[in-house]
């Protein structure tokens, strides 16, 4: 019988259906942490506004206090000054936690980034470890939304185990 | 005309220093004066007197000089002056922060981003680099640099 | 007994980090409180969590690169820190701009002073606690948005002006979703008056709070809406007109007090003034081209400096550039009014409550990125 190994950081005591059931609630009640740092905080905003919804896929509860929150979607060029605040920040937040890196800065730099630039960090995957990216400059409202969504499939398993899937992608038949 | 009037109270007070009429408005003022690096304080003080305010500080790094580059505005039209001030690279200029209080911040900033240090300004922290920063950005021996030039190639 | 004195002077003045991430800093800020109980002893802002770089960048190349980056400093006025950028390439390089072009110009950058003012209103009022305001502001900050873009492909962060002109031309379709928004919103102030303004509650919170005066306001190099509501009336768009506004016919709002309440007063009134102005643009918009026929690709200025001032959504804004005859600039430097607008808050702050301290922040419209550059 072969060895099932455990994947760093999985738990050792696994529940099955009540994990799926766990996973459920966690994806469709993501609650962000307001951190917007610089443009990409505006659509950010915009997406938590009365055209493009958050509220409806369960995320649109902004939360201050890293302590509260379950998401840090991390929006903006990350300048070297600010580099600490966000290693703090997300070591306030309780697991399980998820991040986002949302706009072209926060993935690799951005516009900014050229052969000695001495002022921002190119990338927040150098700081905290990021689950889904978006690109963009800035990015649309509704492609955080996807992003979102997505987060929902990565948290649930994706359509295989997530009991109450309540959308289909566009390439399934 | 306050412009009228502040012309007559520098000319008065700097009578050696160059004024140089700009008939294009590329500079954004009428004219601009050259003080040199000790005259300052004069020039400020009475700018603060005939109401004026202080729109930027700001400085540009050549090889031989530094210069800095005072914009004072009036809530006229077109009531723009430039002053501009040499300062050689080892040289402090004073400040005008007891003048104008908003100048703290500006020479903070001209202060991180040149090393030039004001004396009379007793807040020479970091304003936009992080605390412990050592280095000057905007001086053309850091980081890429496309051009660095004696200050007579661009104003002859 | 010493140690009765010691806790006495200890407990007295108490420091709290407000920011840099905050609910309400509108950026990355942080101001350092010195409290005594609720009262605030000192105020000192500590800024640069935003800081990218940008006049480094400008220095390193061509004048075409820098457009992106022009957006992105203070990006709810986007569009017209682009328009101030190019204006002040154009006379440098001394491109003369169709008289079309420059009515579409005017016409984007007032409307991107209302999306700015609207999105100040909205999260001002969320600032205070009422959290509607927000989602009646976006939705109309939606429209401007879809209008802009229609044209300019951007949302937010706009390269639209260009050297010459504008990079597309308007349609019909630009001009009747302008003329539909500006028709929807002459029945959104009575709405935003009944919801907000005769509000008692923002009264009471915004009346006599965080009153910057003349005095400090010269002092500190304080403009824009946040000067003229204590009385003078200083807008660069009628002391060094650009563009079209000679021709355009509009009031400059002022205040009397310099309190929050006269700020917001400003602000509002400046969109409806804004308004006005899309409506007489529309209405003179002429015909022709949209960009200048003849814009070499590789710029060849003159040496020497120039320097533009606009009337950005926050005040006097300027570009200061100095060139050495090669294609991108010697010295890019970016006048911004924010930075003048929160250093008055070191006087401002001390002897108000903390919780007056969110609505005097709230109320001078400080966009932090922009600061920090």
């Amino acid at each position: 019988m072969e060895k099932k190994v455990r994947e760093p950081g999985e738990p050792v005591v696994q529940f099955a259906l009540l994990d799926d059931i766990l996973n459920l609630a966690r994806a469709n009640s993501l609650w962000p942490m307001t951190f917007g740092l610089a443009c990409c905080a505006i659509e950010m905003m915009a997406a938590g506004a009365s055209r493009f919804d958050l509220d409806r896929i369960g995320a649109g509860v902004f939360r201050p206090s890293p302590r509260q929150s379950d998401v840090m979607i991390v929006a903006g060029t990350i300048a070297k000054k600010m580099e600490p605040v966000i290693k703090m920040l997300w070591d306030q937040m309780p697991n399980p936690k998820w991040c986002i890196a949302m706009g072209n800065c926060a993935i690799s730099g951005g516009p900014f980034e050229y052969e000695e630039q001495y002022a921002i960090v190119p990338g927040a995957h150098l700081i905290v470890p990021v689950d889904i990216v978006i690109p963009g400059c800035p990015p649309r409202p509704e492609a955080l939304v996807q992003a979102l969504l997505a987060l929902e499939d990565k948290i649930t398993g994706g359509e295989d185990r997530n009991l109450l899937r309540r959308f289909k992608r566009v390439s399934e038949a | 005309m306050k412009l009228k009037e502040i012309e007559k109270v520098l000319v008065e007070k700097f009578p050696d220093a160059p004024l140089s009429r700009d008939e294009t408005g590329m500079s954004g003022a009428q004219w601009s004066i050259a003080v040199a690096l000790s005259g300052i304080r004069e020039a400020a003080k009475a700018f603060d007197k005939a109401g004026f305010f202080l729109e930027s500080i700001t400085a540009l790094d050549f090889e031989d000089t530094f210069e800095l580059v005072y914009h004072f505005n009036y809530y006229e039209p077109k009531s723009r002056v430039v002053v501009r001030m040499l300062c050689g690279h080892d040289e402090v200029p004073q400040s005008i922060c007891d003048i104008y209080r908003g100048a703290v911040w500006l020479e903070r900033e001209v202060h991180e981003f040149f090393g030039i240090k004001f004396s009379g300004n007793a807040d020479m922290r970091m304003l936009l680099l992080p605390e412990d920063a050592d280095y000057h950005p905007l001086r053309k021996n850091f980081g890429k640099v496309s051009a660095y030039h004696k200050r007579e190639v661009i104003y002859g | 007994m010493a140690e009765q004195d010691i806790t006495q002077e200890t407990s007295r003045v108490y420091s709290l980090n407000l920011g840099p991430q905050h609910p309400s800093t509108h950026g990355v800020l942080r101001i350092l409180l010195d409290l005594d109980g609720e009262y605030i002893v000192k105020a000192d802002p500590v800024i640069g969590y935003g800081h990218r770089g940008h006049e480094k960048m400008g220095e390193n190349r061509p004048y075409k690169q820098f457009l992106p980056n022009s957006s992105r400093m203070d990006y709810l006025s986007g569009m017209i820190f682009n328009h101030g950028f190019v204006l002040a390439v154009e006379k440098l390089v001394g491109i003369e701009v169709p008289e079309r072009a420059k009515y579409i110009r005017v016409i984007a950058s007032e409307l991107n002073r209302i999306s700015s003012h609207l999105l100040w209103f909205g999260t001002y009022v969320m600032d205070l606690g009422g959290f509607t305001p927000f989602l009646y502001a976006f939705d109309d900050r939606e429209q401007i948005l879809d209008i802009l873009d229609s044209v300019s492909g951007s949302r937010l962060t706009y390269s639209y002006c260009r050297f010459g002109g504008v990079c597309r031309d308007v349609d019909s379709r630009f001009i009747d979703m302008t003329r539909a928004f500006l028709k929807r919103m002459e029945t959104r102030w009575a709405d935003y008056d009944n919801l907000v303004t005769k509000n008692i509650i923002f009264i009471h919170r915004t009346r006599d709070v965080g009153i910057i005066d003349r005095e400090l306001c010269r002092q500190y190099g304080v403009t824009g809406p946040n000067l003229r509501a204590c009385g003078v009336s200083f807008d660069v768009r009628r002391s060094e007109p650009y563009e079209v506004y000679d021709r355009l016919d509009f009031e400059v709002p002022t205040g009397s007090k310099g309190d929050a309440l006269d700020r917001y007063d400003v602000r509002f009134k400046e969109m409806q003034q804004s308004c006005r102005i899309i409506d007489q643009a529309l209405d003179q918009l002429p015909g022709g081209a949209f960009v200048a026929e003849k814009v070499p690709q590789k710029l060849k200025p003159p040496k020497g400096d120039v320097y533009t001032a606009f009337e950005s959504a926050r005040g006097l804004s300027a570009y200061y550039m100095v060139s050495d005859g090669s294609p991108g600039p010697y010295r890019c430097h970016i006048r911004v009014p924010s930075f003048g607008n929160l250093n008055a808050l070191n006087d401002v702050l001390p002897g108000t409550m903390v919780a007056d301290a969110i609505s005097i922040l709230g109320s001078i419209d400080v966009v932090i990125p922009e600061i920090d550059r």
